[in-house]
């Protein structure tokens, strides 16, 4: 269906230091039919992540431990992988460059993760 | 009064001699005349009030002058023959405009502006002289009340001005037109520089900007617009001072009028606002944080509340599991709150969820470890490990029977790589067999989720048969510090 991005067995970034709502992040997801491929607490190990799996999206805690997250959005934005930042400050957030980024506003519900997920990766061109 | 004109002359005799002394007695100014030898031959009725008595005409005993007593401008006495007319007498040079004090037989004094001319016989030689004097008591007692209060000014002016300057506020002052007329010690620290008075206009500072950081003119700020409307203001700028720093202040000028109600000026006092502001910045600060905690924790409780429901078999079920495990989430709050949300003791987090299930009667139960200082992401975890371990314990493990017991011990040792590693050993036994789960419950996800990610450890759950053995091993940031 064209517009329709299908996110069924999209493999999934996981970058939260809360460990409670990781396991929630993560059962949303396996219930939109993505696949979490990798999960990380800190943005160092984020970072690895990002740069090294094979991956469609991610999901991004903007507050890892105390750290921004924006390292692991710059290694995602080089690879063209789209993300979804979630964070507890809201939208109001964001630092620039990333301030026009989507930001699931914690607590969330799984259809507002799902549309979120749905609107990034459709804003990505597909590779030619 | 009675005019005296014996003696000398005049030469006129007759209503002419009349009309020559009423002449002189109409005249507003005092006059008298003086022989060559100094003895009053004549004087008017103005003069006789002046002196405030009417002496004798050519008395010999008493010449040159008719008051009682003679006193220069400072207040000096003046003996008769020292006198300007005896000098006139004397030197022939007559005397303008020379003030001197006359003190009457009451003692009373007054002022008087003295013209004395010489008369002169056919051989030129000093044959008298004329004295005219008037009263100028009035003009010199306004003069020196002037001269008073022009001293009075110049003192409170110089007070006023001691005290803005002893002021630790910025104060300073403009004209008119709004150029600096005057600035304290603490305007030109505030400022950083000196301006220059007479010059500068508006303000002192070096430069101006609004509070959102856009440059502003200084025709623009608010002692401007003072001076400009003759209104107070009140405003709030930032400046910028020589050395690039800036500093937020509020204005607050006023205009400064004579008696007549015309602006003569305005005055302005600049706050330093910039302690203020930080404290603001600081609240916004601690607002938006404690809005993440809060919207954090909340996800948290969504997280509980997902987990229970999805193993929950019942709505009762759930109600339990949610609500216990929402306490134990609470109780690690608590304890960290008491720690300042910096740290919470180990044994603390462990007697906090075991006392529940029987610690307290001792014999089932044991703990064995120190009360070691955990940060608080550690306390959470293993705050929410026990919690877990113990109410599978209760429901399924050791402590769902008597016989069943549970030992929970830790200790901290030097590992290879140089850290501190915490062993936490959690085992059961007594209880009924055990056998590992078909699928991993919330508990175990928890800590083995936990532990990994979050504190860097390791955990292995041993589901032998005797009992559940669980172990964590936990990295510890140095240094530890130990309460026993």
């Amino acid at each position: 269906m064209p517009g329709e991005v299908s996110l069924r067995g999209c493999r999934v970034l996981l970058v939260e230091d809360e460990t409670l709502v990781a396991l929630l992040l993560e059962d949303m997801l396996e219930e939109i039919g993505c696949t979490v491929a990798a999960f990380a607490a800190s943005v160092r190990e984020g970072v690895k992540l990002a740069e090294s799996l094979d991956l469609d999206a991610a999901v991004l805690d903007v507050n890892v431990g105390g750290v921004e997250v924006y390292p692991v959005a710059e290694a995602l934005a080089a690879r063209r992988i789209p993300f979804v930042f979630c964070s507890g400050y809201g939208a109001s957030g964001l630092q620039p460059p990333w301030c026009e980024k989507p930001v699931l506003a914690k607590p969330f519900v799984q259809t507002e993760l799902e549309s979120a997920l749905r609107r990034v990766c459709a804003a990505v061109p597909p590779d030619p | 009064m009675e005019i005296q004109s014996s003696g000398v002359q005049p030469r006129a005799t007759g209503p002419l001699a009349q009309a020559d002394q009423l002449v002189l007695d109409l005249l507003p100014a005092a006059v008298y005349v003086c022989d060559g030898h100094g003895r009053i031959v004549r004087y008017n009725r103005r003069a006789s009030e002046l002196w405030g008595r009417s002496p004798d005409l050519l008395e010999t005993e008493e010449r040159f002058c008719g008051a009682h007593r003679l006193l220069d401008a400072d207040g000096r006495l003046v003996p008769h023959d020292g006198s300007p007319m005896a000098k006139v007498l004397t030197s022939g040079e007559g005397v303008q405009d020379r003030e001197v004090q006359i003190e009457r037989p009451d003692g009373s004094r007054i002022w008087v502006l003295v013209n004395i001319a010489a008369l002169f016989d056919e051989n030129g030689s000093v044959s008298g002289a004329i004295n005219c004097f008037q009263d100028v008591t009035d003009r010199k007692r306004a003069e020196t009340q002037a001269r008073e209060s022009d001293r009075a000014l110049v003192a409170s002016e110089q007070r006023w001005r001691k005290l803005l300057e002893a002021l630790p506020s910025a104060v300073y002052t403009t004209d008119g037109n709004g150029r600096l007329n005057f600035y304290n010690e603490a305007a030109a620290t505030l400022w950083g520089y000196r301006p220059q008075l007479g010059e500068t206009l508006w303000c002192g500072s070096l430069r101006l900007f609004w509070p959102d950081g856009r440059p502003m003119p200084h025709d623009q700020c608010p002692m401007a617009a003072t001076v400009k409307a003759g209104i107070p203001v009140t405003g709030e700028a930032v400046l910028g001072r020589p050395d690039g720093s800036r500093i937020p202040f509020s204005a607050h000028p006023m205009p400064l009028e004579d008696e007549s109600g015309a602006m003569t000026g305005a005055i302005n006092m600049l706050v330093d606002i910039s302690r203020h502001k930080r404290a603001e910045e600081r609240q916004i600060l601690l607002i938006n944080e404690l809005n993440h905690r809060v919207k954090n924790t909340l996800a948290t409780v969504q997280s509980l509340a997902m987990q229970s429901l999805r193993h929950s078999a019942s709505a009762e079920a759930f109600r339990d599991t949610f609500g216990a495990r929402l306490r134990a989430l609470s109780r690690a709050h608590d304890l960290l709150t008491t720690g300042s949300w910096e740290k919470a003791g180990l044994r603390s987090i462990a007697l906090q969820e075991l006392e529940p299930h029987g610690f307290e009667g001792g014999s089932r139960i044991e703990v064995h470890g120190d009360d070691l200082e955990l940060p608080p992401r550690a306390a959470l975890t293993l705050s929410m490990a026990f919690h877990e371990l113990a109410t599978n314990a209760v429901k399924h493990g050791a402590l769902s029977e008597p016989a069943g017991r549970l030992l929970l011990e830790w200790s901290v040792a030097k590992r290879d790589d140089g850290r501190n590693h915490l062993e936490i050993v959690w085992v059961e036994r007594g209880g009924p067999p055990v056998s590992p789960p078909n699928r991993r419950g919330f508990g175990s996800r928890l800590v083995e989720r936990s532990v990994v990610s979050e504190l860097q450890g390791e955990v292995n759950l041993d589901f032998a048969q005797e009992g559940l053995r669980c172990f964590i091993d936990i990295p510890l940031p140095a240094p530890v510090s130990r309460q026993t």
